[in-house]
C-alpha cells in the first residue's frame, strides 16, 4: 500500500515551484484539497505489520500534561518521539515485548514494559525528583535530544530555573530572562522588549496559548504581561522556524499557560516590592479536568498617596493581570481547553491626563484523536488590544481611543506516520480589524472629533512539514508555509509617491479586496549526527510579516500603531541561513552549541524626517522602505543538571539597514546592532534551605546618532548630523545576585523568601544621552547622560498551601 | 504630543528614586564647517534680513562665524527683486518693505562658488487673540504654563510657530502647531517648556508666526528631536530644509503677531 506521507516532499516541491509555472495557480485551494485527502485517506492507510503505542504524558502529582517528554523503546533505540503541546505521543513498532522509557527534565525516568500485539493506549505519569526518596533520584538520566533533533535555533526555557534567576525589583519575568540567551538582546536596561538575531522588537511573534499578544509590556516595557506564576512552558525559536508558525520575521515566542492541578486544590502566591500575586488551581472533576486562575497587581500607586503634592496624590499608576485556564478530558480521544488573559495598565495625573491600555485574549481548543496516529487540534482564538488617552485640561479636553480585534481559526494535524515520519499540517485564518484611532471632544475643546478609518484584513496560511528520520545519522525537518494577506474595504486607499504626496485614491466597498499578497515560505532543517554526543545542523527558512508596528520611540509605548501590509507597505521578508555544531560532554551533563547565521531582510520600514504617526490618516505617506542584513555567531554552554547549573552565552553579530532616504543611502548599524554580547547565569543549591544565583551581562553599547557639529537657527542651538547611528553608547554591564530561603517544611503549607540585588556594583548604563546648552557654563553645550537603575535590592515572600 | 508629556511626567515619578543624570564627556567628530542660511520675510514693514554663518564643532564655544561677501537677493513677483546689503558681518538686509500675504518669495544666495535657492509662500494672517497663564499641574507655585489662544480658520490648512520670551530672554523650546487636530477651532494651545521658570511679575512675550507647510515640517522635526522621551525619541537628523545644495537652515516667508502678558498671580 502506498504510504501517503511519502508524498510530502512532492507536495512541498509542488508548492514551491508551481507558482513559477503558473501565476494563477491557487495553491491555497490545492493545499486544502491535499489536506482533506490526507485527512480522509490517512486513517485507512495503516501499515499492517506495525502496532502503535499512544497516550499522554502527565505529572504524577498534579495530573498536568508534560510537553516535550521523550518516549523511547529500549529495544529499538532509534525508535523515539516526544510528547506534543498537549502531552500526546504516538510510537509505532512491530509486534513484540518492549520496555518503554519516558524521560523529562527534572523528573525520574519511568520504564514500563509493554506487550505489543495490538494498538496500545498507555498514559504515563512521571514524578518529580523531590517527590521521590533519594534512592531513585539517580534514575534520572540526561539525554542528548538537543544534539540529535534536526531543530536548531530553539531555546526552551526551564520555568523552575527562571524562578531562581534574579531580576529587577524581584518581579520574575520570562521576557527579561530570555534576553540572557545568546542571539537575544534586551531592547534597553530593565526593558522587556527584545531583539532576536538583529530583528526589530516588532518582528517577534509572541503567542500566549496560541493567541497573539500585541503589546507584551506593562509600564512602557519595564514589566512584561506574562505573570510567571501562570506560565507552564516557554519555547523561543530564533531560526529554523517550524512551518506551523508564521507571521513575524525574527522569532516565535510560544508561551503556554499552566493547566491547573487536577488532583487537589492548591493556593500559592507572593508578596513583592511592587506587586503581589496569587494563583488558585484545582480539579473540576478529579483526573478529568482542572482549572487555574492567577492574578497580579502592582501597588506603586500607594507610594503616590504618600506624596505631599496634591496632583501626585490624586494620580494613578498601576497595572494588573488575570490569567485563567480550564481543561476537561471527555475521554481518551477528546479534550477541551479554554484559556484567557486580561491585563490593563492605568496611568493618570489628576485633572490633567490619563491613559490606559491592555490586552485581552481568549483561546478555545479542542483536541481530537482520529486514530492512535492522527492527532488534531482545532483552535478558536480572540485577541484584543486597546488604549485610551484622556485629556482633562480645560479647553483641551478629549478622549482618544484605538483598538485591534483579532479572530483566528486554526486547524492543526499531527500524523505520527511511522517511526521515521512525523507529519504536521494545518490551516490558519486570522481576521484583523484595526481601528487606528478616534478622538471624541466637545464643542469648547481646541480639538476636533476625528476618526481614522478602520482597516480590515485576513491573514491566511496553510502549511505542511515532515520530520523524517532518514537514518541513524541523518534527520530532516522540512516543509513549506503558504501565507497571505487580504486587505478589505470599506474605505478609501491612497497611494503615495516617494515624497509622500497622494498620487491616487481608490474607494472599495465592504468586503471588496483592496490589496492582497501571497508568499511561499520554505522551511528546512537537517541534523547529521557525527556520533552519540555531537552533530552538525543546517537550516534555511523564509519568513514574511504582514503586521507592522509604527513607532518613533525605542521603548514600548501604548500608542504604537499597528498597520497591515497594504498598497503602500509590502510584506516584510526575511531569509535566514544558519548552521551549527552541537556537542554534549560528560554524559550529556554539559551542552555546548555554536550557530552561525546570515539573514537577508527586505521591505524594512523606517520614517521620514518629522514623521507624524499619531492619528494620521495618511500615516503610510510618512514611511520609507529599505533592506537589511544581519549576521553573527553564537556560543552557548549550558549545565542543566547538578547542584550547580546555569549557562554561558556569547554572541558576535552585526545588523545593518539601508534606506535611500537615510544616511545618504549607505548601510548603517541598526539600533539593535550589538557587536559583543555576553551573559552568564549561575545557580547553586547550597543545601535544602538555601540556593544562590548570579547573573552577569555585558553588551556593546547601542548604535546612536550624535551630532558632528552645531549651529543656530531661530535663536536656538541646533545640532548637525552627518551619519545615522555612527556612534556607540558606552558598553553596558551589570551583575545581579539572588538568594532563595526555603521555609521549614510544614504539612499544610510551604513558604520561601527570595532576596535579590539588581546591579550589585551600581554600574550606570546610559538610558538616553541628550545634548543641550550648558546652564553652568553659558555659551557652551554639553552632553547629558540619564541612567535609570542603580543598585536596587528586592525581597519577595512566596507561599503555597 | 500631549501623551509624551504625560509619559515623561509619570516616568519621572516612577524613576525619581533610582534614575540619575550627569554631564559626560564624549569624543565627537568635528565635521567641516557647514553653511547655515537663515532667511525671513515678514508681513511687517521693516528691512527683511538673511543671516549667513557656519557650523562649529560641538565642543567649541557657541559662537558661529559669519559668512561675508555673499550675493543675496529676494524676489517677489509683485515687488520685484531686492538685492540685500551686508550690514554687520554675515547679516544681509533689504530696504524696508512689507511682505504680501499669499506671495511666493524666492531667495538666492551666492557664496563660495555655489548658488543656494529656496522659495516660501507667506500664509494669510491668523491673529494671536490672547495669552493666558495656567498654573502648574503639580503644586509648584513657580511653574506656570503660557497658553496661546487663537481662532483657527476652517477650510484651509494652517501651520504655526511660536517663539516665547521671558523678560526678553528667548526660551529655547521650539513650539509648533498645525491644524490637523484643531481645524476651525478656537485653539487654546499650551506652550509646555522647562527651560526658564515663569515667576510673579515676569513679562512673557509670544510671537506667533503663520508659516508655510515646508517650514512647518522643518520646525516640527526640530521640535520632535528636542527633549526626547523615555528610551530616546526619533533618531535625530538634519531637518528637511527648503534650501537647495544641502545648506543648513531655512528661508521662511511668514506673518508675525506679538503679544505680551505680565504675570500677576
Amino acid at each position: 500500500m502506498v504510504k501517503l506521507y511519502l508524498l510530502t516532499p512532492y507536495i512541498v516541491l509542488l508548492m514551491l515551484y508551481k507558482p513559477y509555472f503558473n501565476a494563477h495557480f491557487p495553491p491555497l485551494k490545492t493545499l486544502i484539497c491535499v489536506f482533506l485527502f490526507l485527512f480522509i485517506a490517512i486513517p485507512s492507510s495503516f501499515a499492517q505489520k506495525k502496532f502503535t503505542i499512544s497516550g499522554n504524558v502527565k505529572d504524577a502529582a498534579t495530573g498536568e500534561i508534560l510537553i516535550g517528554a521523550t518516549i523511547k523503546i529500549k529495544e529499538l533505540p532509534q525508535n523515539g518521539t516526544a510528547s506534543n503541546s498537549y502531552g500526546f505521543y504516538s510510537l509505532s513498532a512491530p509486534a513484540g515485548n518492549y520496555t518503554l522509557l519516558v524521560n523529562y527534565v527534572g523528573y525520574a525516568t519511568v520504564s514500563q514494559s509493554v506487550s505489543l500485539d495490538k494498538d496500545v493506549s498507555l498514559d504515563v505519569s512521571l514524578s518529580t525528583k523531590s517527590d521521590l526518596n533519594e534512592v531513585v533520584i539517580n534514575a534520572q538520566k540526561p539525554n542528548n535530544d538537543n544534539v540529535t533533533s534536526p531543530q536548531m535555533g530553539v531555546v526552551k526555557l526551564d520555568i523552575s530555573q527562571l524562578n531562581n534567576v534574579p531580576v529587577l525589583l524581584g518581579e520574575r519575568d520570562i521576557l527579561k530572562t530570555i534576553s540572557l540567551l545568546p542571539g537575544i538582546k534586551a531592547a534597553s536596561q530593565g526593558n522587556t522588549g527584545f531583539y532576536v538575531r538583529g530583528g526589530a522588537s516588532d518582528q517577534n511573534l509572541i503567542l500566549l496559548d496560541e493567541a497573539i499578544v500585541y503589546n507584551a509590556s506593562h509600564l512602557f516595557g519595564f514589566f512584561s504581561t506574562f505573570n510567571s506564576d501562570a506560565i507552564k512552558d516557554v519555547d523561543l525559536y530564533k531560526g529554523g522556524m517550524p512551518a506551523q508558525y508564521g507571521g513575524r520575521l525574527s522569532s516565535v515566542l510560544d508561551i503556554k499557560m499552566d493547566e491547573g492541578n487536577n488532583k487537589e486544590y492548591t493556593v500559592e502566591g507572593g508578596i513583592g516590592l511592587i506587586a503581589s500575586r496569587i494563583k488558585v488551581e484545582g480539579p473540576i472533576v478529579k483526573d478529568k479536568g482542572s482549572f487555574m486562575i492567577s492574578a497580579r497587581r502592582t501597588y506603586i500607586d500607594l507610594f503616590l498617596k504618600a506624596s505631599s503634592d496634591s496632583t501626585v496624590k490624586g494620580s494613578s499608576l498601576y497595572f494588573y493581570d488575570l490569567n485563567a485556564k480550564a481543561n476537561y478530558h471527555f475521554d481518551d480521544k477528546n479534550a477541551l481547553y479554554i484559556s484567557g488573559y486580561f491585563g490593563k495598565d492605568v496611568l493618570g495625573l489628576k485633572n490633567t491626563f490619563g491613559t490606559n491600555w491592555g490586552n485581552a485574549t481568549a483561546t478555545i481548543r479542542f483536541n481530537h484523536l482520529f486514530s492512535s496516529k492522527l492527532f488534531s487540534n482545532t483552535s478558536l482564538i480572540y485577541s484584543n488590544y486597546n488604549y485610551a488617552i484622556i485629556s482633562y485640561l480645560v479647553g483641551n479636553d478629549f478622549v482618544a481611543t484605538s483598538k485591534i480585534n483579532d479572530l483566528d481559526f486554526k486547524e492543526d494535524f499531527q500524523y505520527f506516520a511511522s517511526s521515521k515520519h512525523l507529519l504536521k499540517f494545518g490551516i490558519d485564518a486570522l481576521h484583523h480589524s484595526m481601528a487606528p484611532g478616534t478622538i471624541t471632544s466637545n464643542d469648547s475643546s481646541s480639538v476636533n472629533s476625528k476618526t481614522v478609518p478602520q482597516r480590515y484584513g485576513l491573514e491566511t496560511a496553510a502549511y505542511i512539514s515532515d520530520e523524517w528520520h532518514v537514518s541513524d545519522k541523518l534527520n530532516l525537518l522540512y516543509g513549506v508555509r503558504y501565507s497571505g494577506i487580504l486587505l478589505f474595504g470599506p474605505g478609501a486607499f491612497n497611494t503615495y509617491d516617494a515624497e509622500g504626496n497622494t498620487i491616487s485614491s481608490t474607494t472599495y466597498k465592504s468586503g471588496q479586496i483592496a490589496k492582497s499578497y501571497f508568499n511561499l515560505e520554505p522551511r528546512f532543517s537537517a541534523s547529521y549526527n557525527l556520533n552519540d554526543s555531537s552533530s552538525l545542523k543546517f537550516s534555511y527558512n523564509r519568513n514574511t510579516q504582514n503586521i507592522h508596528i509604527l513607532s518613533n520611540s525605542t521603548s514600548s509605548a501604548p500608542t504604537d500603531l499597528y498597520v497591515m501590509s497594504s498598497n503602500n507597505i509590502k510584506p516584510e521578508i526575511a531569509d535566514q541561513l544558519s548552521t551549527g555544531y552541537f556537542r554534549n560532554f560528560d554524559d550529556n551533563i554539559f551542552e555546548f552549541s555554536t550557530e552561525v547565521y546570515y539573514k537577508w531582510l527586505q521591505n524594512q520600514i523606517d520614517y521620514k524626517n518629522g514623521a507624524q504617526l499619531i492619528l494620521n490618516p495618511d500615516v503610510e505617506s510618512q514611511l520609507v522602505y529599505g533592506v537589511g542584513r544581519a549576521y553573527g555567531i553564537e556560543f552557548f554552554l549550558k549545565k542543566k543538571y547538578g547542584r550547580f547549573n546555569g549557562w554561558l552565552g556569547y554572541t558576535l553579530s552585526r545588523t545593518e539597514l539601508k534606506f535611500d532616504a537615510i544616511n545618504n543611502g549607505n548601510y548603517f548599524p541598526a539600533t539593535q546592532d550589538r557587536t559583543n554580547d555576553v551573559s552568564a547565569v549561575g545557580i547553586y543549591q547550597l543545601n535544602k534551605k538555601w540556593s544562590f544565583s548570579a547573573v552577569f551581562v555585558y553588551g556593546t553599547g547601542n548604535a546612536v546618532t550624535y551630532p558632528d557639529g552645531k549651529y543656530e537657527v531661530g535663536g536656538v542651538t541646533t545640532y548637525y548630523y552627518s551619519q545615522r547611528n555612527g556612534y556607540r553608547e558606552p558598553a553596558s554591564n551589570r551583575l545581579d545576585l539572588g538568594a532563595t530561603l526555603e521555609g521549614k517544611p510544614h504539612k499544610k503549607y510551604h513558604s520561601s523568601w527570595t532576596f535579590g540585588i539588581y546591579n550589585v556594583y551600581n554600574h550606570r548604563d546610559p538610558y538616553t544621552i541628550t545634548f543641550q546648552d550648558s546652564k553652568t557654563n553659558p555659551g557652551t553645550t554639553e552632553a547629558v547622560e540619564t541612567s535609570l537603575f542603580g543598585r536596587i535590592p528586592s525581597v519577595t515572600w512566596n507561599f503555597k498551601f | 504630543m500631549k501623551l509624551k508629556y504625560l509619559i515623561i511626567a509619570l516616568t519621572v515619578i516612577l524613576l525619581a528614586y533610582t534614575s540619575c543624570q550627569k554631564v559626560i564627556d564624549l569624543k565627537l567628530n568635528n565635521a567641516a564647517p557647514q553653511l547655515v542660511i537663515e532667511g525671513n520675510v515678514t508681513d511687517q514693514f521693516q528691512p527683511q534680513s538673511v543671516m549667513l554663518s557656519t557650523s562649529v564643532p560641538f565642543s567649541a564655544q557657541s559662537v558661529y562665524p559669519p559668512v561675508s561677501g555673499a550675493t543675496v537677493t529676494i524676489t517677489d513677483k509683485a515687488l520685484g527683486t531686492f538685492t540685500l546689503v551686508e550690514g554687520p558681518k554675515g547679516t544681509y538686509s533689504t530696504v524696508p518693505f512689507k511682505g504680501n500675504y499669499g506671495d511666493t518669495y524666492t531667495l538666492s544666495v551666492q557664496t563660495g562658488g555655489k548658488t543656494y535657492t529656496a522659495t516660501s509662500t507667506m500664509p494669510n494672517l491668523v491673529p494671536l487673540d490672547s495669552l493666558t497663564v495656567r498654573g502648574d499641574v503639580f503644586d509648584n507655585k513657580n511653574s506656570r504654563t503660557i497658553t496661546v489662544n487663537y481662532q483657527d480658520p476652517p477650510n484651509i490648512a494652517n501651520q504655526y510657530l511660536f517663539v516665547m520670551y521671558i523678560n526678553n530672554k528667548q526660551v529655547n523650546t521650539i513650539f509648533t502647531n498645525d491644524d490637523s487636530f484643531t481645524n476651525g477651532r478656537y485653539v487654546q494651545g499650551d506652550l509646555f517648556q522647562n527651560d526658564i521658570d515663569i515667576n510673579l511679575h515676569d513679562t512673557v512675550t509670544v510671537n506667533m508666526e503663520c508659516i508655510d507647510e515646508n517650514i512647518y515640517k522643518y520646525w516640527f522635526s526640530l521640535s520632535q528631536q528636542q527633549g526626547s522621551g523615555p528610551g530616546g525619541g526619533t533618531a535625530p537628523s538634519n531637518p528637511p530644509s527648503n534650501l537647495s545644495n544641502n545648506a543648513l537652515g531655512y528661508f521662511s516667508a511668514h506673518t508675525a503677531h506679538t503679544k505680551a502678558v505680565v504675570i500677576e498671580q
